[in-house]
């Protein structure tokens, strides 16, 4: 029998390489659905005219365009792809497909640092950054950092302390925050904000911020990237990974850090939005099998569609007035993600 | 001719516990070692020493010659592999991308697979004849089916020394034949073997050397007549020793299994 001629390309990276190219059409769809929809219509045909031709559009278009509507789905993709890349690395990381982006206490730090700067600072902005997307960056950043160090005990961090650590420290931050709560003198104005951002939803940021963001987020997606075939061989285990000649402790280091810049980039341009870090990893893993150096490019690009398209829906729903995208991503996510624990029960065993 | 490994008085605490007294006792190249000794004696301590998972005490373990402690991680991995009693993996991870796992030492943190990884990674299917569950989720395995990948994973290192701890453990009579059936073509391919075993009638005929490690019994390594004899085991297992001519040998239990 003669022998079939070897391919150079494996066949699973040519249908890697299929998906990821849909994704990425994906993308550009919802990002186009994003921007068409608003309680204000600027139609399609006149954005495309103004592309092609460029033929002006009125002032007024303009502005709810480049200033309102392209920043806010652009940071809707940012915060869907870091959530969701986030949520990937903690699941990797700790062998657990419950694992989120805040597993290890970014948002405690992060609602401190919130509450801080939306009572006591409102008027505070720097570099086009408000007040509370620094501090809420700031905050989680701060926490990892001290969580790290409480559950590092002789040059080694024990997995299940670095949890049980993040639990205690992020509740006691995020409780905190009460007592500055006590001090709001805004009749409450800053609080309705506040719950608003608890919610999780959105804001309008200013270009630089975005901008900063950007840099940020692809600077900790390339770490991911080269992290991706480290979680695969952590997946046998830390002993196991130790014995292939793999330096654990510098990989667990590598991913605390990418996952918690991740999970800070995501806190100051969208607050707490639960569940998309916890369910769009498995979605690709539905997709593409449990290979992280697969499930990156996936996971990323599928978060940054759904996310955009949840805030658009955030956004029309009740038109004028909006609902914080973290409930709805309650409501879309919750089902889904039962749905797929009873579907992928197997999976997950031992 | 320079010892495969070697240890030089090696003594292991766990905090103030000693697992391990003064460990003395080297293994040639071409040996197939059974290691055996009651439980909790520091079976599996060793072979963790052995693999460098663990810093001796005391003492200096040497492999061909040179100490473990001064290899880097990634040359200790490709030159020898530990493969443990459990492996608990989480998602849905199939056969062939857990034994593809076995050639980390030799990837750097980019670049995929090269040809020669790639036929290393066939021969490990090959000699485990594990080819037929290369697509199965590992999870979905049965406790022989998942030691057979578990050799593999070891075998894909293509590491000059593999250790086994306890490979027989949890398998049935049949799969437990399959696997010394195993362990003797493995050995007949030139692969190194030190492996903790329970059975003590799995050893002669299989293995050409026993090392025995009891907490009751100085550190004995020789030929397995000389090692199973009654008055040794009594002492080192506390016990009425078994009289192992009486239990049928591993190839009177095969024609017995056919």
């Amino acid at each position: 029998m003669a022998e079939k001629p070897r391919l150079d390309v494996h066949p699973t990276s040519v249908r890697t390489g299929a998906v990821v190219a849909a994704l990425v059409l994906a993308l550009v769809c919802t990002i186009v659905v994003g921007i068409t929809c608003g309680a204000v219509h600027v139609s399609l045909h006149s954005m495309i005219l103004a592309l092609l031709h460029s033929r002006a559009l009125s002032p007024d278009d303009r502005v709810i365009l480049m200033e309102i509507r392209l920043p806010r789905v652009l940071a809707a993709a940012m915060v869907g792809a870091a959530l969701s890349a986030a949520g990937l690395l903690f699941q990797g990381l700790f062998r657990n497909p419950l694992a989120d982006p805040y597993v290890i206490g970014s948002s405690g730090g992060a609602v401190l640092g919130a509450t801080i700067a939306m009572v006591l600072l409102p008027q505070l902005s720097w570099l086009g950054f408000s007040a509370v997307a620094l501090l809420a960056f700031a905050g989680s950043v701060a926490t990892i950092a001290v969580v790290y160090s409480l559950a590092r005990v002789g040059g080694t961090t024990q997995v299940v302390t670095l949890l049980l650590a993040g639990f205690a420290v992020s509740t006691m931050l995020s409780y905190s925050s009460y007592f500055v709560e006590v001090l709001d003198r805004d009749y409450g104005l800053g609080l309705r904000v506040l719950a608003s951002w608890l919610h999780g939803s959105v804001g309008v940021p200013q270009w630089t911020q975005l901008g900063v963001m950007g840099l940020l987020l692809s600077g900790s997606l390339s770490g991911a990237a080269i992290l991706s075939r480290r979680l695969n061989t952590l997946a046998l285990g830390d002993e196991y990974a130790q014995q292939l000649g793999v330096h654990v402790e510098r990989v667990r280091i590598g991913i605390i850090l990418t996952g918690s810049l991740l999970a800070a980039v995501a806190v100051s341009l969208g607050g707490l939005i639960g569940f998309v870090g916890l369910i769009v990893p498995h979605l690709a893993r539905l997709i593409a099998g449990p290979d992280h150096v697969r499930l990156l490019p996936i996971t990323v690009l599928t978060g940054a569609s759904f996310l955009v398209l949840t805030d658009t829906l955030a956004r029309t729903l009740m038109a004028p007035a909006e609902v914080p995208v973290g409930i709805l991503m309650a409501f879309i996510g919750g089902p889904f993600f039962l749905y797929l624990l009873r579907r992928t029960k197997r999976g997950y065993t031992a | 001719m320079r010892p495969l490994l070697s240890f030089e008085r090696v003594s292991f605490y766990y905090g103030h516990r000693q697992v391990i007294a003064g460990a003395e006792f080297s293994i040639d190249a071409g040996a197939c070692t059974a290691l055996i000794g009651p439980n909790g004696g520091g079976k599996t301590t060793l072979l963790r020493l052995a693999a460098g998972l663990l810093q001796p005490s005391t003492g200096q373990i040497l492999f061909e010659g040179v100490e473990l402690l001064a290899r880097s991680r990634r040359d200790v991995a490709q030159q020898i592999a530990l493969v443990p009693q459990d492996l608990q993996i989480p998602f849905s991870f199939t056969v062939q991308q857990i034994v593809e796992q076995g050639r980390t030492p030799y990837l750097g943190l980019f670049g995929g697979l090269g040809a020669s990884d790639r036929s290393a990674i066939e021969r490990a299917i090959e000699l485990t004849g594990i080819g037929p569950l290369r697509h199965r989720i590992f999870n979905e395995l049965s406790g022989g089916e998942r030691q057979r990948v578990k050799i593999a994973l070891g075998l894909a290192q293509e590491p000059k020394l593999l250790l086994l701890d306890e490979p027989t453990q949890n398998l049935d009579f049949g799969r437990q034949m399959e696997l010394i059936a195993l362990i003797r073509q493995l050995r007949a391919e030139g692969v190194n073997i030190l492996a903790a075993v329970h059975d003590l009638a799995l050893i002669s005929g299989t293995f050409s050397t026993v090392l025995l490690i009891s907490p009751y019994e100085r550190f004995r390594i020789g030929p397995p007549e000389y090692i199973l004899q009654p008055v040794i085991l009594e002492r080192a297992f506390q016990c009425p020793a078994p009289n192992l001519n009486s239990l049928p040998s591993f190839d009177r239990r095969r024609e017995f299994a056919r």
